[in-house]
């Protein structure tokens, strides 16, 4: 890869339709994922153009935070720790078992107490509203015929 | 021990043959997964959940794929999920904050940062913009992306990994690259570091 040194080239006017080409490809280029032509036109480019230089520096000293923070240290206490968590497992195991069995049941058994409490109370409450008024229906009726009013006025008359 | 070996003594129970698959793997599963979620104590935590899961499901590995392949698939599901657990914690301490009125994290660490010498306010800056837009890719871009960058992986490797075909994994790690480089530009046109 070229060095280039930011102090012997002067400023010039960018091409801007150059520089925004140009740009999608520094990534690539600093992976040295480019064409042989490529890499000339871009190193070409980046001789002349100071504001890509800039961002091609910017670029490289962002990824190069990758390298400088990737591999952290491990905790030597790592598989202590690991250990201490695989020793409770059979403890935990048990209870979400249970759990897993215990809580479906559970809200199964009151689910069902609730459905058959309340067709219980369902038919109960039922009943009576629609045999009521046919029973009264009839009661009316047979005082009528048991006692007609006219019958009646007629017996206080 | 080759690797079948270590297997059938982790799923007979084998304590020295897990303690060895640990020793032997646990740096390549805390990078992976600190790739992902760019913090060492996470990804530590994280590490332990991927060998946990290991030695209880030791069973169902069939040996048609290496260990380290299984590992890395392991691990970079579970730290896909913490992203998104946390981003969801995020959205809701958000909506608790914007009614309770709470002072924003990030303001807090910025105004943390002022007492921090001037090249390590750039450092972190460099590394909170970077690891901002890696965790904007989209997750397979993402996945791709980190285990190209961070553990070196040839492209093959990622594609068993990833269950997908090479070309894909070759063109998810190019759009992975630009979107990067779209949002490092978009950020050194503003001059945010």
């Amino acid at each position: 890869m070229q060095v280039f040194n930011l102090n012997s080239v002067k400023p010039l006017n960018n091409d801007d339709m150059e520089c925004k080409t140009l740009h999608k490809d520094l990534i690539f280029y600093l992976d040295n994922e480019v064409s042989n032509q490529k890499r000339i036109e871009i190193e070409e480019h980046l001789a002349k153009c100071v504001d890509c230089r800039s961002f091609l520096s910017f670029l490289k000293e962002g990824m190069q935070i990758i390298e400088k923070e990737k591999n952290p240290e491990v905790s030597p206490f790592f598989y202590t720790r690991l250990s201490a968590r695989l020793e409770e497992k059979p403890e935990y195991q048990v209870q979400s078992q249970w759990a897993r069995l215990a809580q479906p049941a559970f809200f199964s058994i009151i689910l069902l107490l609730g459905i058959y409490g309340g067709s219980r109370l369902g038919s109960n409450a039922s009943f009576p509203k629609v045999n009521q008024p046919a029973t009264s229906s009839i009661q009316m009726l047979n005082d009528f015929e048991a006692e007609p009013i006219e019958s009646f006025l007629l017996g206080e008359l | 021990m080759d690797e079948s070996e270590l297997i059938k003594g982790i799923q007979q129970g084998d304590n020295k043959a897990f303690r060895l698959l640990v020793e032997t793997y646990q740096r390549m599963v805390v990078n992976t997964c600190f790739g992902i979620v760019h913090n060492t104590a996470d990804a530590e935590d994280l590490a332990q959940d991927v060998f946990l899961e290991i030695f209880r499901t030791a069973e169902n590995f069939r040996g048609d794929s290496k260990i380290s392949t299984w590992l890395y698939r392991i691990a970079t599901n579970r730290s896909l999920n913490f992203v998104r657990n946390n981003k969801r914690k995020r959205f809701f301490q958000s909506i608790e904050e914007t009614f309770t009125g709470g002072r924003n994290r990030n303001s807090e660490i910025s105004e943390n940062r002022n007492d921090q010498p001037d090249q390590n306010i750039t450092d972190q800056q460099r590394s909170d913009l970077l690891h901002r837009a890696i965790d904007r890719l989209p997750e397979k871009q993402r996945t791709a992306f980190t285990l190209n960058k961070y553990e070196e992986l040839p492209y093959q490797q990622i594609a068993e990994v990833m269950e997908i075909s090479l070309a894909s994994v070759e063109s998810l790690i190019h759009r992975a690259k630009k979107n990067l480089q779209e949002q490092l530009y978009e950020c050194y046109k503003k001059k945010c570091v």
